[in-house]
């Protein structure tokens, strides 16, 4: 049960979820996540990327550690267990140099996405309106840009359609360059079960899905971030 | 939970929303008696209360009788005014519970917007009262009701006129009374505006809701800063926005202080963007100033609704032509090449010399020499089954000239628009553009007004005001 996980987590007095529990709690709320599991050595890393798959993907956990690709905390398309053993030393090394006193918590590995095209949905609680999701496209440049599209929550599945087509950058996801059209009722399908899991739990008072990676076939969170209130 | 509002509120808001009985507590001749020469056109009857002995001649002086109580008046009050200094509102307030009357509204200010401790003290104590008896109490800090209508004003300036059927829901006095001012020169009036200033008791919900349900009125209309019950504003907002078209003017930023943020998505949902949605959401139509509420408000009112959004656009000259297609293209409406047989029949009579009739149309000559082109022009695209609405630039400088020197051909080209306007299912919209002659092009401007036809200063303001009301009823078909 997502209420049961994110109720112990509470209760432990925990207000961010890293990535491998918001990960857990979305899956469970029935949003495509990429598996993820928590390595606290080496060894559990090899083990873990044997069983999810080559290439994988390292990532810092650390609860100090936001930007995690800034201190050089994540090492993507690992083919094979040399190099995920590497990544996991490397990784360890740099977020310490970074944050030496920030408790490492230790490092997910998930199985590299399909390559796609990088959006960014998310859930924010504003204090007059209550829930509202937000559409826009991923990386790093969504903070610059500011070309998302904002609705309230509880979303219909027109409102869904129309924040994807409203912002900017739309014809990203619709092909360019030889690319496929991406999945937009995959998209769509994130959206509303983002504005289900907003009303179902007051609790969260911020969500980032950054980024969903949209292919032809489908989307799937590759990363994410719950704050709770 | 549902959010109409309750039957019992709905009944007390038709009573002060449609009184025979105005009481004004407090005015003094120090303001000029704003309110009692402000209600003079009142279709019903008048009472002045007051106290001072200074201020009774000169209120007498006026006509109105005047009372030292509310509860000396011999019949029941609909509406009270109450324009007393804070201190002694509540008593006011008691003196309306106690006399039964219909509601009141405060022009008192004072309270929460000043935020001193006893402001904030007197409106709870008022809220309270208002809330234990079910006093409908409007404001505080207000000007409360206008209803061209009865004649219930809140500034001598207000028109009076039957059929008004806008309802106005205004945070602010000032905006709430420039809309009035400059929605008459527009052919805009109110069924009933509503100021309610700090919303103490009734808030912006409970209005939109009443309005929603009001006959008399066809359009809301509203300019609001921020709302207590968001999410209840919201949900009332998106039932009304579905049954009547509610135009938003939106004012300030409201952040409400600054959100400590832990993700990319607080960071970006900012309140500007949140307000944004939820007027999308809804399905109402947003204006940022006044003008552009006026021209959404006049738009919808006038013309017919737009099924799509591909214009035929009508200019005169070859230069006007290029940028009236631009302004509507960029307000993210649709060009269309006519259909083949308007082509076939726009080449029967049209001068291609020194004009085209694409799209858009340059009909300078043909319109010049044949002024009974105009007829068949509008006729054309009329039937074009690839045009939803048509866009006619009138030129100031030719339309000037002609009704100087030709008034009979003048006359006749209004009789066209007019005729065209009120038989055609599609929407019209002229452009008198520029206005050289500025006093000239508004008599020109009221004589189209007169006749029914929606008429623009600008390209651009007529683009985004056909391409708001062109989204509104595409997405509510």
């Amino acid at each position: 049960m997502t209420s049961a996980m994110l109720a112990s987590l509470r209760a432990s007095g925990r207000r961010l979820l890293n990535e491998v529990e918001s990960k857990a709690v979305l899956a469970e709320a029935g949003i495509p996540v990429t598996p993820t599991r928590l390595a606290r050595s080496r060894d559990e890393a090899l083990e873990l990327a044997r069983s999810l798959g080559f290439p994988a993907a390292l990532k810092v956990v650390a609860e100090a550690i936001t930007h995690k690709s800034d201190i050089g905390g994540v090492r993507l398309n690992l083919p094979d267990e040399e190099s995920v053993g590497a990544a996991f030393d490397e990784i360890q090394a740099a977020a310490r140099r970074a944050h030496p006193d920030a408790p490492i918590d230790g490092v997910s590995v998930q199985p590299m996405a399909q390559p796609g095209v990088e959006v960014m949905i998310g859930l924010a609680r504003d204090p007059q309106f209550g829930p509202v999701l937000m559409f826009g496209l991923g990386g790093v440049l969504v903070e610059v840009l500011q070309d998302v599209a904002v609705r309230l929550a509880p979303l219909e599945s027109r409102d869904a359609e129309a924040m994807i087509r409203e912002i900017q950058g739309f014809p990203v996801l619709q092909g360019y360059r030889g690319t496929p059209p991406v999945d937009l009722s995959a998209l769509q399908s994130i959206l509303l079960a983002l504005s289900g899991f907003a009303l179902e739990h007051p609790e969260v008072s911020e969500l980032d899905l950054n980024p969903v990676i949209a292919t032809a076939a489908g989307a799937t969170a590759v990363d994410a971030r719950i704050v709770l209130s | 939970m549902s959010d109409a509002t309750p039957p019992d509120l709905r009944r007390r808001l038709d009573r002060v929303l449609q009184p025979r009985t105005i009481a004004v507590v407090g005015d003094k001749g120090a303001r000029d008696y704003l309110w009692l020469k402000s209600m003079k056109p009142f279709r019903g009857t008048l009472y002045s209360v007051q106290l001072d002995e200074r201020e009774i001649p000169g209120i007498e002086a006026l006509g109105v009788p005047n009372y030292t109580s509310l509860a000396a008046i011999p019949e029941p009050i609909d509406y009270v005014v109450c324009a007393a200094p804070r201190e002694v509102t509540p008593r006011i307030v008691q003196d309306c519970i106690d006399a039964n009357a219909g509601g009141v509204a405060l022009f008192t200010s004072g309270f929460t917007e000043l935020g001193d401790e006893t402001g904030i003290e007197l409106e709870a104590e008022l809220v309270k009262m208002a809330h234990g008896a079910g006093l409908p109490l409007i404001g505080p800090n207000c000007m409360g009701l206008h209803i061209p209508a009865l004649g219930v004003r809140f500034s001598p300036e207000q028109p009076t006129a039957e059929g008004g059927d806008v309802g106005f829901i205004s945070q602010s006095g000032t905006h709430g009374l420039n809309f009035s001012l400059v929605g008459a020169v527009h052919g805009i009036y109110c069924s009933k505006m509503i100021s309610f200033g700090n919303g103490a008791v009734l808030e912006a919900a409970d209005y939109l809701d009443y309005l929603a349900d009001d006959p008399a009125t066809t359009v809301i209309a509203m300019y609001i800063e921020g709302v207590r019950d968001g999410e209840r504003f919201a949900r009332t907002l998106r039932a009304v926005a579905a049954r009547k078209p509610v135009v938003i003017w939106k004012g300030g930023q409201t952040e409400v202080g600054q959100r400590a943020t832990q993700s990319h998505t607080a960071s970006l949902t900012t309140s500007q963007r949140v307000w944004s949605a939820l007027v999308k959401q809804a399905g109402a139509i947003s204006a940022d100033n006044l003008d552009e509420l006026i021209d959404v408000v006049k738009t919808l009112r006038m013309t017919k609704p737009p099924p799509g959004r591909r214009v035929a656009l009508v200019a005169m000259t070859g230069g006007q032509s290029v940028v009236i297609a631009d302004a509507f293209v960029k307000a993210g409406l649709e060009v269309p090449l006519l259909s083949d047989a308007s082509y076939a029949e726009f080449s029967e009579f049209v001068s291609v010399i020194g004009g085209s009739y694409k799209n858009p149309l340059d009909l300078f000559n043909t319109m010049l020499y044949d002024p009974g082109a105009i007829e068949r022009v509008l006729a054309i695209l009329d039937r074009d089954p690839v045009i939803d609405s048509i866009v006619f630039e009138l030129s100031a400088y030719l339309l000037v000239r002609r009704w100087e020197k030709q008034p009979a051909q003048f006359e006749a080209l209004l009789d066209t628009l007019q005729r065209f306007n009120a038989h055609s299912a599609k929407p019209l919209v002229t452009i008198i553009y520029p206005a050289h002659v500025e006093a000239k092009v508004l008599e020109l401007r009221a004589q189209l007004q007169a006749r029914g036809v929606a008429t623009f200063p600008t390209f651009e303001r007529a683009a985004a005001a056909l391409a708001k009301i062109t989204e509104y009823h595409v997405t509510h078909t």
